[in-house]
């Protein structure tokens, strides 16, 4: 199945795309995807605690399993000003 | 310049974080004085907003507006402004009643006023009185001095200003050079003809080697300002700004100040960038969510918003590599800023400018309006700072006129050209009429509530229908509460953050409370326990941020990781407790967090007993229109119609109706239900009646029966 990672803010300044797709084994979760973009890019900033995984815009957990087409996002913690 | 008054007198030396002193104006009779605070005030009303309810309290009614006499304009730092050994020290707040609202509003801003201020004497400074000139007030902490001056004159651009008015001032007064022992407030012309100008706050930055201005945007301060004839306020003092607050346990200060800085540090780079992109790195998450605000809100999103977002403002105008706090030892620094920007519309088109912004909220505003051009925007946010409008009520109020346009309810003929979305040059050209108070910006410049009423009122009139019934169509879509415009979040997706904006005591603006991304996002408040329960927590420690003199932004949009293991990351109490730290070792109290927000309790009903004075405290009031809750047109629900329909089927087991049209109706009676729903338990939470009332153990809880008290009380049967 496929699934897309999207990148925001200053994320994109690291991986200079929006987005790139994936295609994953139907076991996949969320922390699969989580590792193997610290693994492809190792200066995005992915710490626990200072940001947010999101699918399809909502927060998920890292043992989440993925279905097709799913939007995985890395979002920091937003208070408002 | 023509000195009016003079008044001598010695500055007292701050001590643990007071002064013990406001100084007060009347210019009725161009009197200056001193008041000494008696004891026990500063424990009952902290400082900042804190002060500034409990004069307005004391001394208007409810006949008063911002444009009578008795009305206070009052500007007020806090017992922990003013130390850059701690960051998101330069807040002050400035507190009146609203041309918009008829209550109290207070709005906070940064810069140097504040913290100069408080080292010439003063916690905070109170105007009453109308001077029948225009004046300005210079306050001399290092000469002991304080003076009433006829407002000096410079060409006629300058003269209607206030960035070019500010500067012109501050030179004046320091033999024509820049200086940080200086700072000052001023309002230009847009505060003149506007129900929404603002007070911009001016210092001199060493880094940029020129004057910046930071403002206080919401509910018409400016507009008050110059309702008193008082066009701009001086301040100076030359002592040192370290340990500017003489901390009772300066070693414990600088040690909490330590900690925040080296949060901030690690973790704003890895989280929002704060420091890199400032505020307007929030449009793009706001777009992904939909929360951006799309023509006057209908929609929260846009295939044209990347034009907005910051890498926009970031390789085209900001200057980087500067460190940009608005006030001294900020390591967030999100002050962000462009030089020599070339303008292109308006009066000063074909000069260069340097622009501070845009923010997040600025941005917004145009988006707000259909149009996606980034120069706009900081065209848009130099002419409004210029002029002294606030630029969200512009945006929103020239929005909510777009609207009228679309479904018919005015036309060019109403205004004189085409103010249909997405037009820059017919919304640039209503900015400027809003500032000269000219042509269609006469109406406009009154703001959402009352241009509803002046619409409906000719289109009933014109096409023979009753006044009632447009007035209830236009204001599904009228954004404003309590005569406030909303600030810039597309709340229909958080029954949390609905609530967020019709229970703030000011109106819809989010320094009271922003639960939408662990609300809509995170999902931290699933039950309608858990929102009620963050809508009495946030706005009682956003309250105490007010209070202080302290920026919330630190704590707020830079998660301390250690947060992760408490019971709910979203406060973020482990960078808290190195506030309440901050706070004993500047005072000398040994508070806890509890203690904190029980002060912070009295003030939140403090400012409910002079909205129920003003006729802006009960339940009615803190409706809020219904496109804050749900899409009022078929447009709107067909822009969403998978979205709306999961979300209707997870409340009818599923079973919807096969047509559009009823499903639509049907989401609007579920988003009304939960409104109320939500609003009975927040009131109950709160110590209210269910129609938002004070009850009377409430008030005497915190201190607050006296006899003005007890008497309205009685009036609303309570």
């Amino acid at each position: 199945m496929t699934v897309s990672i999207e990148f925001f803010g200053i994320q994109r300044s690291i991986t200079a795309t929006d987005r790139i797709t994936l295609s994953v084994s139907d076991d996949t979760k969320v922390h699969n995807v989580l590792a193997y973009v610290r693994q492809r890019y190792p200066g995005l900033p992915l710490e626990e605690g200072s940001i947010l995984v999101t699918v399809n815009q909502h927060v998920a957990s890292l043992d989440r399993h993925l279905k097709q087409n799913d939007a995985v996002a890395f979002v920091p913690c937003i208070g408002g000003g | 310049m023509e000195i009016l008054k003079q008044f001598k007198y010695q500055p007292a030396k701050v001590v643990g974080g007071y002064t013990d002193r406001i100084l007060r104006l009347d210019l009725d009779k161009n009197e200056i004085s001193i008041q000494e605070l008696p004891a026990g005030f500063k424990e009952k009303y902290v400082g900042g907003r804190g002060y500034a309810l409990k004069l307005i309290w004391d001394e208007t009614n409810a006949a008063t507006r911002y444009d009578t006499p008795d009305n206070l304009l009052v500007m007020a730092s806090g017992p922990l402004g003013n130390d850059p050994g701690f960051p998101g020290t330069g807040k002050f707040i400035v507190g009146t009643i609203s041309p918009l609202t008829d209550t109290f509003i207070d709005s906070n801003v940064g810069g140097h006023f504040g913290p100069l201020l408080k080292l010439a004497g003063f916690d905070a400074l109170a105007v009453k009185g109308i001077s029948n000139e225009d004046v300005v007030v210079l306050i001399d902490g290092d000469a002991g001095t304080v003076n009433i001056a006829k407002a000096p004159e410079y060409d006629e651009w300058t003269n209607r200003g206030a960035l070019s008015y500010g500067e012109s001032l501050l030179k004046a007064v320091n033999n024509g050079e820049y200086s940080d022992t200086l700072a000052a407030v001023v309002a230009g012309e847009g505060a003149q003809h506007a129900r929404f100008g603002i007070i911009n706050s001016l210092f001199f930055d060493r880094r940029r080697n020129r004057i910046r201005s930071k403002q206080a945007g919401r509910g018409g301060t400016g507009t008050a300002m110059r309702a008193k004839g008082l066009h701009g306020i001086v301040v100076r003092s030359s002592l040192p700004k370290a340990n500017g607050n003489n901390a009772v346990d300066k070693k414990l200060a600088r040690q909490a100040g330590a900690k925040l800085k080296s949060v901030i540090a690690e973790y704003d780079a890895k989280q929002l960038s704060l420091g890199v992109w400032g505020t307007a790195g929030l449009s793009e998450y706001m777009d992904k969510f939909h929360l951006f605000p799309i023509n006057n809100y209908q929609y929260g999103q846009s295939p044209e918003s990347p034009k907005l977002f910051a890498r926009v403002f970031l390789d085209k105008y900001f200057v980087k590599n500067i460190p940009d706090g608005c006030y001294y030892g900020c390591n967030l620094a999100c002050t962000k800023g462009s030089e020599n920007t070339l303008l292109t519309c308006g009066p000063k088109a074909g000069q260069k400018m340097g622009i501070d912004g845009p923010e997040y909220e600025t941005v917004a505003a145009i988006s707000d309006m259909g149009i996606f051009d980034a120069q706009f925007v900081m065209e848009y946010n130099w002419y409004c700072d210029e002029y002294s409008l606030d630029s969200i009520s512009t945006g929103v109020t020239i929005g909510f006129l777009m609207e009228c346009v679309q479904r018919g309810y005015l036309s060019s003929t109403d205004i004189g050209y085409d103010l249909k979305f997405g037009n820059l040059e017919a919304a640039d050209r209503l900015l400027h009429e809003i500032a000269r108070g000219e042509g269609f910006g006469k109406i406009a410049g009154q703001g959402v509530a009352r241009c509803k009423q002046w619409v409906a009122a000719r289109y009933a009139r014109n096409n023979n229908v009753p006044e009632d019934n447009v007035i209830a169509e236009l204001s599904k879509f009228a954004m404003e509460v309590k005569g406030l415009e909303f600030s810039m979040y597309v709340t229909r997706e958080s029954l949390a953050q609905q609530g967020g904006y019709g229970f703030a005591l000011k109106g819809p603006q989010h320094d009271e409370a922003w639960l939408i991304f662990i609300d809509q996002v995170h999902k931290e408040l699933p039950t309608f326990e858990q929102k009620a329960n963050a809508l009495k927590w946030f706005p009682l420690i956003r309250t105490w941020f007010n209070a202080t003199g302290l920026c919330k932004l630190p704590w707020i949009d830079v998660r301390n990781p250690q947060a992760a293991a408490t019971p709910e990351p979203a406060k973020n109490v482990p960078t808290l407790n190195y506030y309440v730290d901050y706070l004993n070792a500047t005072t000398g109290s040994k508070k806890s967090l509890e203690d904190v927000l029980n002060d912070s309790e009295r003030l939140q009903l403090l400012q409910k007993l002079i909205n129920l004075r003003q006729g802006k405290g009960t339940r009615a009031s803190d409706q809020i229109p219904l496109r804050a809750m749900a899409p009022v047109y078929d447009n709107e629900y067909a822009y969403r119609a998978d979205y709306y329909d999961e979300w209707l089927k997870g409340r009818t087991d599923g079973k919807i109706p096969s047509v559009r049209e009823d499903r639509h109706r049907l989401l609007i009676e579920k988003r009304r239900q939960d409104f109320r729903q939500l609003s009975d338990i927040v009131y109950e939470k709160k110590g209210y009646t269910a129609q938002a009332i004070p009850k009377r153990e409430t008030v005497e809880r915190f201190g607050l029966m006296d006899q003005q008290a007890a008497k309205l009380l009685d009036k609303f049967g309570v």
